[in-house]
């Protein structure tokens, strides 16, 4: 089997949500392996509950997931550990150990899966902060770095033990344009060095345009597309156009989950009862 | 069934829904408490993080131990040093001190202090790393969270307890002396004498198996609580909050059953 079938991810007849209560139904797409497939969506589209259901951290409600032709649910324990440690999690907000310096946290799965010596760790652990720009934090704990400073920290933990499939989980939501792009041009670095699998769930939609090799795009608790970003491009779907073009218009709610805004509440004088108080 | 029968059932529909939901709580509450005891011995790795867990449940509780036990030693003296001297057996007090602190009052008052110091803080650790995902992250890292979480704490307890109950007897036996002998003028020696001769291995013994017990119910208890904060109504800081008032609430009740139970099973 080569590398690409190897790390093909494949959701069949996938039914994700809670207690239940489907969140997305019926999800037949192949993420195929060495390249980008972003997963897009609006926000409550279902796409982190989704990449959990990937990640084996939920059980589905019907159908199944392989990784490599192998049912993720049906492995043994010892396929499904030689599994997990092939896989890394950039987490929405990080996901760091709040009571572990950046360090010990970069560190922590070398030192539960490895028998490494401590100088080899911490040279690992130095290379994989400066490859996110935290080298100099490595000292820090997690809440006192920055927003952006901890999703970037949680992603060189996912790469702490050279994952050969990445997940990611809105890994630009809360970064400036700048730090957004940057983000962006490590995912794609990391594809074309390490020839990573990689799967990005996002709502940028300039990030996508960045990194997409493949596009999924989930919406109306169901996917709404599946192909290249080029296909997506082409797209006459009229949902998909709007969503593309950032136009909020007549059905947009059907996609998006924002109600539509009541006028009479936007009316309402609130200076009457401000000029009570004074 | 008409609407007035299921009126009348109502209290027992409820009262058998609420003992199914207890008694279902409680069989998830023993699997926890067994695979976290199983994973207790599953590597050397896991000896660090146990003496962590031990100096922050065992070593920081002991100036709170001393401190109530102290207390606690002093009111019995002055207590029974008074009930006692109505019947002219003022000799008895340090048999009376020491039988009630080393059966009784010594190892339920420090599974209390360590439920309310120790227990509380590790419901609401756990909790707030369940709903930041941190749990989540130990399991897509192939770290068992039961094993790097609970486990540490489980040998923690098991250690720390029986420790802190012995600090608990013997500070409180110098409480008794401090109020019964140096400032109520009872005999030295006869209190002494008597905590000597009253003592048997069975009460020493006995509240060394509660000190046990109850280090398993307060572990078990909140850890359970924190793990699934997740699956409460209010998932956020308000579910942990709830977690945290459920935890200690539960451990002191379960504290006072099995109190009850063991002391009519071991004496």
């Amino acid at each position: 089997m080569d590398r690409a079938n190897r790390y093909d991810i494949r959701l069949e007849g996938l039914t994700v949500g809670y207690g239940g209560k489907a969140v997305v139904s019926d999800v037949n797409v192949a993420l195929p392996g060495g390249e980008i497939t972003v997963i897009l969506g609006g926000s409550g589209s279902g796409k982190s509950t989704l990449l959990k259901h990937i990640l084996r951290l939920h059980r589905p409600i019907a159908g199944r997931v392989t990784i490599g032709g192998h049912d993720i649910f049906g492995l043994s324990r010892n396929a499904l550990r030689c599994l997990k440690q092939r896989l890394g999690l950039l987490f929405q907000d990080g996901a760091l150990l709040g009571s572990l310096t950046l360090f010990d946290n970069i560190a922590l799965p070398l030192r539960e899966h490895t028998r490494l010596k401590e100088k080899a760790i911490a040279e690992i652990v130095r290379a994989k902060a400066g490859l996110v720009g935290l080298a100099d934090f490595l000292d820090y704990f997690p809440n006192q770095l920055s927003g952006g400073m901890r999703k970037r920290a949680g992603l060189a933990r996912a790469m702490a033990m050279d994952p050969e499939i990445l997940f990611c989980d809105e890994p630009t939501s809360g970064l400036d344009p700048v730090n957004s792009a940057a983000l962006d041009d490590l995912l794609v670095e990391l594809k074309r060095r390490f020839d990573m699998t990689l799967v990005v769930v996002s709502h940028d939609l300039a990030s996508m345009r960045r990194i997409a090799d493949h596009v999924v795009v989930l919406g109306r608790g169901s996917v709404l597309f599946d192909g290249s970003l080029a296909e997506l491009e082409a797209t006459t779907d009229p949902y998909l156009r709007r969503f593309l073009e950032r136009r909020a218009e007549e059905g947009a709610g059907e996609m998006l989950t924002m109600p539509k805004l009541d006028p009479k509440v936007m009316k309402i004088d609130c200076s009457k009862y401000l000029g009570e108080q004074s | 069934m008409s609407q007035a029968q299921k009126g009348i059932l109502a209290p027992v529909t409820a009262l058998g829904a609420a003992t199914l939901r207890l008694v279902s709580e409680m069989g998830a509450m023993f699997l926890f408490f067994a695979d976290s005891f199983r994973l207790m011995f599953s590597s050397f790795g896991q000896i660090p993080k146990t003496v962590r867990q031990i100096f922050f449940i065992g070593v920081k509780s002991i100036s709170v131990i001393a401190l109530i036990g102290l207390f606690t030693g002093m009111v019995i003296g002055l207590q029974t040093y008074y009930a006692l001297s109505k019947f002219g057996s003022e000799g008895f007090l340090g048999a009376a001190v020491a039988l009630s602190l080393v059966r009784e009052l010594a190892p339920v008052l420090t599974a209390f202090m360590v439920t309310g110091r120790a227990g509380s803080s590790m419901t609401a650790e756990i909790g707030v790393m369940r709903i930041t995902e941190q749990v989540d992250a130990l399991e897509i890292m192939d770290i068992n969270p039961m094993s790097y979480l609970v486990s540490p704490k489980l040998a923690a307890c098991l250690i720390s307890f029986p420790v802190l109950t012995t600090l608990f007897d013997l500070i409180g036996m110098a409480g008794g002396y401090l109020t019964g002998v140096t400032l109520m003028g009872g005999n030295a020696g006869a209190y002494l004498y008597r905590i000597d001769s009253s003592l048997d291995w069975e009460d020493v013994s006995g509240g060394y198996i509660k000190s046990l017990v109850f280090a398993v119910i307060v572990c078990t208890v909140c850890c359970y609580q924190g793990y699934f904060t997740h699956l409460r109504k209010d998932k956020g800081p308000e579910g942990v909050s709830q977690a945290t008032t459920t935890a200690v609430v539960a451990s002191c009740v379960l504290i006072l059953v099995a109190d009850y139970v063991l002391t009519s099973i071991l004496y």
